[in-house]
């Protein structure tokens, strides 16, 4: 990279900056505003609306700021008479057809235009004739308004659609004074990111059609916060109005600083429009024991009641009868306090938060988001951005677009992303653990060779393969994106060695990205919800780090996994189960048999936001108040931990005040004033953290150091066959718009929800005699669904694919309890 | 008076490759090949050959700024000519396409290029269809192709049509449309030779500049400086239309009286009628009273006396003409012909053909004319091409040279309100 | 639907030649579809885009950028009738008024037999021959109502 740099003058002022820079930029460097409105910093110069006119010294025409490279000793001037006229007869033109609707507009207060006028333009107009007419507010997709009037044709929300999310399907149609943004044939303009172009729309022409009306925008409290949908943590601004929720923006450059390191100021339509959760009627308000919900019993004084109870039955039973199971949307905060009430309160390391195999740490770097950018080879592995992670879908677009970084995707299934990448293999459904064994294999000594049996076994060509390895050996830089979640059986720890073999065999560096999907799902790993490792990795093997750390009372055997706590209800074993934020009876394998074992607790404790089907058949329940009321950091898929900030006030208690609460009435030293006491108490206690404080997290967050990287567990290794030989293997995927309790039916994304499918190859639809559009039941041996048949190659022969759309589908019940393989045959 | 391009222009079915060789044609690349690529850029330049699309940029110092050492390099023969007033493009496609032929191969030999496009306006269907007959004819006889006559040099040669867009013509909206995107023009710089055609470094030149390359090769450059003024070298092939007796093209030497362009070649004026004004190089350029028309045809003295040589496309108006119509129909092509990219085009153009509009239908008032200026003043210079300030010269040279139009439309419009 | 006839197809392939990337084929393959079917339809844009691999949106905005792309029916027979400035000084307006009244449409329409469509057209760079006007692929120079007349009545 070019970083030499020049120095110039702009307005009298000495400025220096890289050079290339543009004048837009090196002015604001010096608090010059250059105003602006087709200029936009992520999508480049453009130079079609003339607003940011400037003269410089030997030029003999006014130049556009935006578009002007600054070079060493140019003379620079913003504020002349000709760059006064020149800008005034801009503005005039621009306003020249523009409705003057400000007074009804949405964008009033907070409009480019509006402040741009205001400081430069006319005071008057000199146009008589009839502006031009458009239908006035209609709808670009159902949750966007577009006014046609209004807009400038400065083509920001076009080349975004273009250089950003890179379909072009927001485009400039006709010529000329006709020109007008449109969608082909008229159809909606409804992509996964199309909400963006709201935020960069400089008029009102493009609107939020969930805010539309809903408040001035000089009457919002705008809370900087973050999303919660998924694992990449994106930067928001929250609108609320007297306390209540109005919209939600990215927080970029438009009205603060964006975050590059996370979204690059961006957000996805999910973080966007799915907000309405947070004024749900079904969000839990009121703690309710044995059914009957009761606005006088305290929050609090509820919680200490139960935690006491959990309490006896341990000492009654000991303390692995009770168990707790938590959940990667806690906060980090959230998280600690509950694992540390269990292990210390309760002397127990039955606590757990997923399904998947998988152990905190990595061998290898931990790469921020960012890192994507600067890698020449990207891997992914049975990762699908698009639809778990959206903002890394961009960024990998981004990188492999603009910054000549190479995209290789591996997985068992096609994704939107295969078609920017240059290596694209496909395996079969359940043969990760070969396709990884061979890959670290491939890159040591041994070698790849061609190969019958594992083309067979894995379905991918041994050619490409090889080429995947020489191209992850001769990369300079290598960032593997795998998703945990999505690999079967155990074979992340065979990953992990995969990484320790790339690290030590490709000619430059690398690093990973764990990539699972939930909110918090490094935080929780990081925060040791799991039943082997203490927070930052320490695994209950460690007793003498652990006492160290925690103190004598610590428990230091392992404790029950997530599918181990349901098995334990099921024997007896367990009395107690405290569930938070977390809703097994859909979630869980298991279907009516997993109720039953629940019901068979002595106590069943849901902590939760909004009622769920688990918090049914609760003996208590309790309210957690979630994202947009309650603060605290999560970490990132890139290790980044940043803080959240409430949006909306409530008067019930935080989950962490509700947790300091229960801490103490089990005789644990607690006194949290804020949730930042207990980063505090996190700094201090869980390896990676300790430079996690209200400083660093300031503006871009802080990303972690490494946590503790144990030994990578050897993989137990799995070959099954199909018990039928009409059986296919089960692999459920990812859909961003699932139609679940947080996106409900009253959800602006409801037009999104798709009906229960299933996708198979040709091969097997031939030799099963089933094609596109057949109503089928897929039945496994633990339960059964109904679905549409869909013939499209999206996963290899023998495989089946069913994308998770929604909770009602019930997809979990067909899945196998001890995490191994699913078969599923069809029934008409 | 010597003529480079057009002196065999009448010969029978000269299009065909077989006459045109019996004519010397193509006799000019054994030549070329004889000399390193420089040394015809050199050639070129010493020619003080000007570019004959719109510009006047001297070619050999276009050719001689191509990005050094990157290839591929593209060449695109500008034929979009869609100036209004402009159609000599037309006569050398149409009679003598492998002059144009044999000036592209000079060209990519002397910049090193092996693929070059020629770009046509969607109305041209019929030239594109003798231009690929001629380019089949030339592939034949081993002038395009693999290894040109044993030089070791390759050229591809296509043609490629455009759609209905006359902001195609500028050279980077012409390449964004060979691109396949909308014809809206690039920011510049990067210019075309260090960034053109899929960014690549890109020769774009008009038609008539690539044809007259060839005479330059076959007679040499000081032949061609010989002809012509100082600065203005060579001739000019000149579109000669509107209230003349003999409207048509006329290859003349750089600097001949426009009198005698008009009054001798075009035959005068129609009914003997007197001459108002004229339009010296296509619609984009200032209009100029009949009192200078004895300024010379060249470069130098058409800006010296406020207009310009443009695309070489004399408009003539005889004393029936009102100017503000004409100004208005100018005004309503750049408003049709904006791509919409900039705002003060899109806006300013509409807005000056709403005002003369009014103007013209005696509808008009004092402070139009003001308004008009301070329009014009305002997209002048600001917009994102050269069409913008294309779009003002036709109406503000009618303000500057025929306020008494205005007036008149002016007077009657407040006669009409008193009555 | 929308599909390629078969010597459309022939000519794809030689345009697909012509370029070394394949979006510029748009402009070609858009006039082939027009060639086919009259104008261009939405099934037609969604076409081109699989072969160019663009979003038909995009095929849209491109489309829609250039005034020889008629995205609704026109007639058998289409006049672009120049109006620009050197035409206009020789009288095209009268012309072109009299070709409307003898079609009995107004500029811009097509007669109701579907035959003919009469269209304004900016210079079409014939102006030393103005009046000037394009039938189909086929320009007539020198107008006069004659001329008009004869043209017209030749028309199948
Ligand atoms: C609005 C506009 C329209 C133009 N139209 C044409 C045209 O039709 N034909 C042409 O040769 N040049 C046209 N030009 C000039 C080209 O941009 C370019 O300067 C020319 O093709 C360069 O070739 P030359 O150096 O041989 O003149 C146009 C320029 C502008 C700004
Ligand atoms: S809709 Fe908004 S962002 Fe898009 S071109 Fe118009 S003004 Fe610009
Ligand atoms: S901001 Fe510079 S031209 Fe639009």
């Amino acid at each position: 990279m070019d970083k030499e740099q020049v120095t110039l003058t702009i307005d009298g002022k000495t400025v220096t900056v890289p050079k290339g820079m543009v004048a837009v930029d090196a002015a604001k460097t010096v608090d010059i505003d250059i105003p602006v409105f087709c200029y936009h910093e992520k999508l480049g110069p453009f130079g079609c609306c003339r607003m940011c006119l400037v003269e410089v010294e030997k030029m003999p025409k006014l130049a556009t700021a935006c578009t002007l490279n600054v070079s060493q000793d140019m003379v620079i001037k913003t504020d002349t008479p000709k760059v006064k006229k020149g800008r005034n007869g801009v503005l005039e033109f621009t306003l020249l057809n523009h409705p003057l609707d400000c007074p009804v507009c949405d964008k009033g207060g907070e409009c480019p235009l509006q402040d741009n006028t205001f400081e430069h333009g006319p005071d008057l107009t000199r146009m008589e004739y009839n502006r031009a007419h458009h239908d006035k507010a209609t709808p670009l997709s159902p949750v966007i308004t577009i006014d046609r009037e209004r807009c400038i044709a400065c083509q920001r929300c076009t080349r975004y659609s273009d250089i950003i999310e890179k379909d072009t399907a927001l485009v400039m149609l006709n010529r000329g004074f006709h020109n007008e943004v449109g969608t082909f044939n008229n159809e909606p303009y409804d992509t996964r990111f199309s909400g963006n172009v709201v935020d960069i729309c400089p008029v009102g022409a493009l609107t939020n059609t969930q805010y539309r009306f809903k408040s001035r925008n000089w009457d919002l409290k705008n809370a900087e916060s973050l999303c919660a949908h998924c694992a990449c943590n994106c930067n928001i601004v929250i609108g609320t109005r007297q306390n209540r929720f109005m919209r939600v923006q990215a927080k970029s450059s438009e009205n603060s600083v964006s975050n590059d390191f996370v979204d690059d100021g961006w957000i996805c339509d999910k973080g966007r429009f799915g907000y309405q959760f947070l004024e749900s009627k079904n969000r839990i308000l009121d703690p309710r024991e044995n059914g009957i919900g009761d606005s006088r019993a305290g929050v609090i004084e509820t919680a200490k009641k139960v935690a006491a109870s959990f309490k006896k039955i341990a000492e009654e039973h000991g303390p692995d009868s009770v168990g707790f199971l938590g959940s990667p949307f806690g906060t980090n905060e959230e998280l600690y306090l509950y694992q540390k009430l269990f292990r210390l309160g309760l002397g127990t390391n039955n606590i757990d938060h997923k399904l998947y195999a998988d152990s905190p740490g990595l061998p290898v770097d931990h790469y921020d988001m960012e890192d994507v950018e600067s890698a020449d080879l990207v891997l992914t592995i049975a990762s699908d951005p698009t639809e778990e992670l959206p903002i890394l879908d961009l960024r990998l677009k981004k990188a492999v677009s603009s910054l000549g970084t190479k995209l290789a995707v591996l997985s068992d299934q096609q994704t939107l992303m295969d078609c920017f990448a240059c290596h694209s293999l496909r395996y079969n459904v359940g043969s990760d653990g070969t396709v990884l064994q061979s890959l670290t294999d491939g890159l040591g000594k041994k070698g790849f060779k061609k190969n019958k049996g594992f083309e067979t076994e894995t379905g991918i060509e041994s050619d490409a393969f090889k080429e995947l390895i020489a191209s992850l050996k001769k990369s300079t830089k290598v960032c593997v994106i795998y998703n945990p979640e999505k690999l079967t059986g155990d074979s992340v720890h065979i990953l992990k060695s995969f990484l320790t073999a790339l690290d030590k065999n490709s000619e430059g560096t690398c690093g990973a990205i764990p990539a699972a999907p939930a909110t918090n799902a490094l935080g929780a790993m990081d925060m040791g919800v799991l039943p082997d490792y203490y927070p930052g990795g320490i695994p209950v093997s460690n007793a003498a780090k652990i006492r160290e750390l925690w103190g004598d009372s610590a428990p230091v055997t392992e404790g029950a996994s997530a599918s181990e706590l349901i098995q334990k209800a099921e024997s007896g074993e367990l009395k107690a189960l405290w569930i938070y934020r977390c809703n097994p009876l859909v979630d869980f394998p298991g279907g009516a048999k997993l109720e039953q074992a629940l019901k068979k607790l002595d106590l069943l404790v849901v902590h939760d936001m909004l009622e769920t089907e688990t918090t049914r058949i609760a003996k208590v329940v309790l309210p957690s108040n979630g994202p947009g009321y309650d603060e605290g950091t999560t970490t990132n898929i890139g290790g980044r931990v940043q803080f959240r900030k409430r949006g909306i006030v409530t008067q019930n208690p935080a989950d962490w005040k509700i947790l300091g609460a229960m801490l103490k009435e089990l005789d644990i030293e607690s006194d949290y004033r804020d949730s930042f006491e207990v980063t505090s108490e996190i700094a201090s206690t869980v390896p990676g953290y300790s430079e996690v404080n209200r400083k660093n997290l300031r503006k871009f967050g802080h990303q972690r150091e490494k946590v503790s990287n144990p030994k990578v567990p050897e993989s137990k290794g799995s070959s099954e066959k199909a018990p039928d030989k009409n059986a296919l293997r089960l692999r459920v995927s990812n859909y961003l718009f699932a139609h679940d309790k947080i996106l409900d039916a009253s959800s602006s994304l409801a037009h999104h929800f798709q009906t229960s499918s299933i996708y198979i190859h040709e091969d097997d639809a031939k030799s099963l005699g089933l094609s596109s559009g057949a109503e089928v039941t897929i039945k496994s041996d633990w339960g059964e669904i109904k679905a549409e048949v869909q013939v499209n190659n999206r996963c290899n022969p023998g495989g089946a694919l069913v994308p998770y759309i929604s909770d009602e589908q019930g997809v979990a019940s067909l899945l196998n309890p001890d995490g191994g393989p699913t078969w599923v045959t069809f029934k008409n | 008076m010597k003529l480079f391009l057009t002196h065999n222009i009448d010969t029978k079915d000269l299009h065909s490759i077989k006459v045109y060789k019996k004519q010397g044609g193509y006799g000019s690349l054994e030549k070329a090949f004889a000399k390193k690529p420089d040394e015809i850029v050199q050639m070129v330049k010493d020619s003080g050959l000007r570019g004959r699309g719109g510009a006047g940029f001297p070619t050999g110092l276009k050719w001689s700024f191509l990005a050094k050492d990157v290839f591929p390099r593209y060449l695109a023969c500008n034929a979009d000519e869609s100036e209004p007033g402009t159609c000599k493009d037309r006569v050398l496609l149409q009679k003598n396409p492998h002059l144009l032929i044999e000036g592209m191969i000079l060209c990519a030999y002397a910049c090193q290029i092996e693929t070059a496009y020629i770009y046509l306006r969607g109305e041209f269907y019929d030239l594109a269809e003798i231009m690929d007959k001629a380019l089949e004819e030339a592939y034949e006889a081993g002038y395009l192709g693999a290894n040109i006559l044993g030089s070791g040099m390759n050229l591809e040669m296509y043609t490629h049509l455009g759609a209905g867009a006359y902001i195609c013509g500028e050279e980077s909206a012409l390449l964004n449309s060979l691109e396949g995107m909308r014809g809206e023009p690039r920011l510049k710089p990067p210019f075309p030779a260090v960034e053109g055609l899929y960014g690549k470094p890109t020769v774009v030149n008009n038609v008539e500049t690539l044809c007259a390359v060839v005479p330059i090769m076959n007679e040499g450059p000081e032949a061609y400086a010989a002809v012509g003024t100082e600065k203005s070298k060579g001739t000019k092939l000149v579109s000669v239309s509107g209230h003349v007796k003999k409207p048509g093209n006329y290859e003349i030497p750089m600097g001949l009286p426009t009198r005698d362009l008009i009054y001798d070649l075009a035959g005068g004026i129609r009914d003997d009628n007197e001459l108002k004004a004229w339009i010296p190089g296509g619609s984009s350029v200032p209009m100029l009273p009949a009192s200078l028309v004895d300024t010379p045809y060249d470069y130098e003295a058409i800006a010296a006396a406020g207009s310009m040589l443009g695309s070489g496309a004399l408009i003539v108006m005889d004393h029936t003409t009102n100017v503000v119509e004409e100004a208005l129909r100018l005004a309503g092509f750049y408003m049709h012909e904006s791509c919409g990219k900039c705002t003060p085009c899109r806006e300013g153009t509409r807005w000056l053909h709403q005002i003369l509009s009014d103007i013209h239908l005696k509808k008009g008032k004092e402070s139009n004319i003001a308004l008009l200026e301070d329009i014009c003043d305002n997209m002048s210079f600001k917009c994102f091409c050269p069409l913008g300030d294309a779009a003002v010269a036709p109406v503000i040279s009618s303000i500057q040279n025929f306020r008494e139009d205005y007036e008149e439309l002016l007077n009657l419009a407040k006669a009409g309100t008193a009555s | 639907m929308f599909t390629f006839s078969e010597s459309s197809e022939k000519q794809i392939e030689k345009i697909m030649k012509k370029y070394p990337v394949k979006r510029s084929a748009i402009l070609p393959l858009l006039a082939l579809a027009q060639r086919q079917d009259g104008y261009i339809t939405p099934e037609a844009m969604v076409e081109i885009g699989k072969r160019i691999d663009c979003s038909p949106a995009y095929v849209q905005s491109v489309c829609s950028f250039y005034t020889m792309f008629y995205t609704k029916p026109v007639g058998k027979y289409v006049i672009q009738f120049c109006i620009n400035i050197s035409c206009h000084l020789l009288g095209c307006d009268d012309l072109l008024e009299y070709t409307a009244n003898k079609l009995n449409i107004k500029v811009g329409e097509t007669t109701a037999d579907n035959k003919i469509t009469l269209l304004k057209e900016e210079c079409l760079a014939e102006c030393s021959a103005a009046p000037v006007m394009r039938l189909n692929d086929t320009y007539h120079t020198n107008l006069t109502r004659e001329k008009i007349d004869q043209i017209l009545d030749s028309l199948d």
